[in-house]
């Protein structure tokens, strides 16, 4: 019995002392766990850190502390947030700064004691006594441990200073702000990317809209058209204007990039165009307004120009064009035969003279006329070889009898399957009209 | 794809291997504008061993042609393959250029 009891004794005693250490420790063992509860709901990091930093200080008993946050773009360790003095005493601070502690810590990768405050330290403002600094860690599953940022903490309450359970607690802390602070650059990244590519696709569907729906020309015309840029936004489009007896113009362009710029350009060749082109039935004529309009623009893209506009004359059984340096315009007869509308000039945007317009017969009825960018003739299959123009001139000859939809189908099949599932390089685009 | 650049006395010349075009364009317009910091003003542009020029690859031996011409000096082709021969006649490009068949000529020519 008197074991028994004894033992009894001695688990009573060991209870009592685990409870004491349990209460002692319980401030610490909620603060970690109410750390990962506030950085589990909440995306907003400074507020995050504002919380967590106020708990750190109270549990570990300092009056001053910090939280800094490498900048890569900057080299500057940034405070995120401070505690016990005036945010705006607090600089951010570079980097290979060796008076700052907060930048010797942060690249020593460990965590550093000071008793004393030094001088000349650069993070005067927030040092009081014991200054306790702790790197703020992630563990990249590719590079291993690396360093986001330092929590300096100082103004002890008690005389005893900052002793190494402070340091430990501080340390588990600083590597759960780390993850949040991945986690929040992770997040604001995929955001960001999100962000842009919904405002490209708003462009592309922009650029589109701007692209006229083939019906304009009718009755006078049948017309089918496509443009599928190579970036959500790009440089090719087509336009169509339905002109005075019975007349119709038909214009192609092909600006020398891609991408936004290139897409600005075409809108502005868009807009001056439907002005131009209803001012005159001369082609050479509406294409040097048109050049007037851009001449700024291009200029200063350094970008050019190489379009095909063309006045399909059914009365006069002509087409009258102005051709600046593009290479796919023709017209197939209703016998096969293929007539290329030669360049009338080279693209606008070099200088040089005033453009020129050429004049070839026409069929009315029977002729399509076919207009299409280098995008589709230069498409390259998986081993690189291009699609030829002669390729696409044999689908538009085996269908030169049928609507010109049927026409446009037939190439974007040759080119899909040439092409077999890979990105274009280039923007594409074909007109192809009856008239 | 890539450009080498080497110095026939006072000719900058530019070797092309592959093609010129959307993705290099502006590694060659680099290039040339080096040579022309140094105070080149005859550049010569061979084609020798290149198959493919597109649009941007125009658009950038014009630029580059432009902003030479402005400083008085000229930037002139060589040794384009029928193609590229044939892409620069349907652009009404080689009116605006001096284009070598061989490289000799085009050097000659400066």
């Amino acid at each position: 019995m008197g074991e028994v009891r004894d033992a009894l004794a001695q688990a009573r005693l060991e209870a009592q002392a685990a409870n004491a250490e349990l209460l002692e420790r319980w401030e610490e063992i909620n603060l970690l766990y109410s750390i990962g509860d506030i950085l589990g709901r909440t995306l907003d990091l400074s507020d995050a850190a504002r919380t967590i930093l106020a708990a750190i200080s109270d549990t570990v008993g300092a009056g001053r502390g910090g939280i800094f946050v490498y900048e890569q773009s900057s080299g500057l360790l940034r405070p995120l947030t401070v505690q016990g003095v005036d945010a705006k005493l607090v600089a951010p601070v570079a980097v290979d700064d060796a008076s700052s502690l907060v930048a010797r810590t942060y690249r020593a990768r460990h965590a550093m004691l000071e008793s004393s405050v030094p001088g000349d330290t650069s993070d005067l403002a927030l040092r009081r006594g014991p200054v306790l600094a702790v790197p703020v860690m992630w563990k990249s599953p590719q590079d291993g441990p690396v360093a986001l940022g330092v929590v300096l903490l100082s103004d002890k309450r008690s005389d005893m200073g900052f002793t190494a359970s402070d340091e430990k607690l501080v340390s588990a802390i600083a590597a759960q702000i780390g993850t949040a602070i991945q986690i929040e650059g992770l997040v604001r990244a995929s955001v960001a990317q999100q962000r842009l590519a919904h405002e490209m696709q708003l462009a592309h569907e922009l650029q589109m809209r701007l692209l006229p729906a083939t019906t304009v020309v009718s009755p006078e015309a049948s017309c089918a058209a496509r443009v599928a840029p190579a970036q959500s936004v790009g440089g090719d489009f087509y336009h169509l204007f339905r002109l005075a007896d019975g007349r119709t113009g038909v214009l192609i362009g092909d600006v020398s990039s891609h991408g936004y710029q290139a897409a600005l350009i075409m809108a502005l060749t868009m807009s001056a165009m439907a002005i131009h082109a209803q001012a005159t039935v001369d082609p050479a004529v509406a294409v040097q307004a048109l050049y007037a309009s851009l001449a700024d623009e291009l200029r200063q893209t350094e970008m050019f120009l190489s379009l095909c506009y063309v006045v399909v004359d059914p009365a006069a059984r002509t087409v009258c064009y102005t051709n600046t340096g593009h290479p796919h315009a023709f017209i197939v007869a209703a016998d096969g035969t293929v007539q290329r509308l030669d360049a009338t000039d080279p693209p606008l945007g070099l200088g040089g003279d005033a453009p020129h317009s050429a004049v070839l017969p026409w069929t009315p009825g029977s002729d399509l006329l076919v207009l299409f960018t280098d995008g589709i003739s230069d498409a390259r299959d998986d081993a690189g070889v291009a699609l030829g123009e002669a390729r696409v001139l044999d689908v538009v000859r085996a269908r030169r009898h049928d609507a010109p939809a049927r026409v446009v189908d037939g190439v974007f099949s040759l080119l899909e399957g040439h092409m077999s599932g890979m990105a274009p390089a280039d923007d594409q685009a074909i007109v192809v009209l009856r008239s | 794809m890539s450009f080498s650049v080497s110095q026939h006395g006072d000719v900058a010349i530019i070797d092309v291997e592959g093609q010129l075009v959307v993705s290099n364009r502006q590694e060659l317009k680099q290039r040339v504008l080096d040579e022309v910091d140094k105070g080149t003003t005859k550049v010569l542009v061979d084609f020798a061993h290149a198959g493919y020029i597109d649009s941007s690859g125009l658009g950038v031996l014009v630029s580059l042609a432009k902003r030479i011409r402005e400083t008085g000096g000229d930037l002139r082709l060589a040794n384009l393959n029928e193609d590229l021969q044939t892409l620069f006649e349907l652009t009404k490009l080689d009116t605006l250029f001096q284009i070598s068949e061989t490289r000799d000529g085009a050097l000659a020519s400066f």
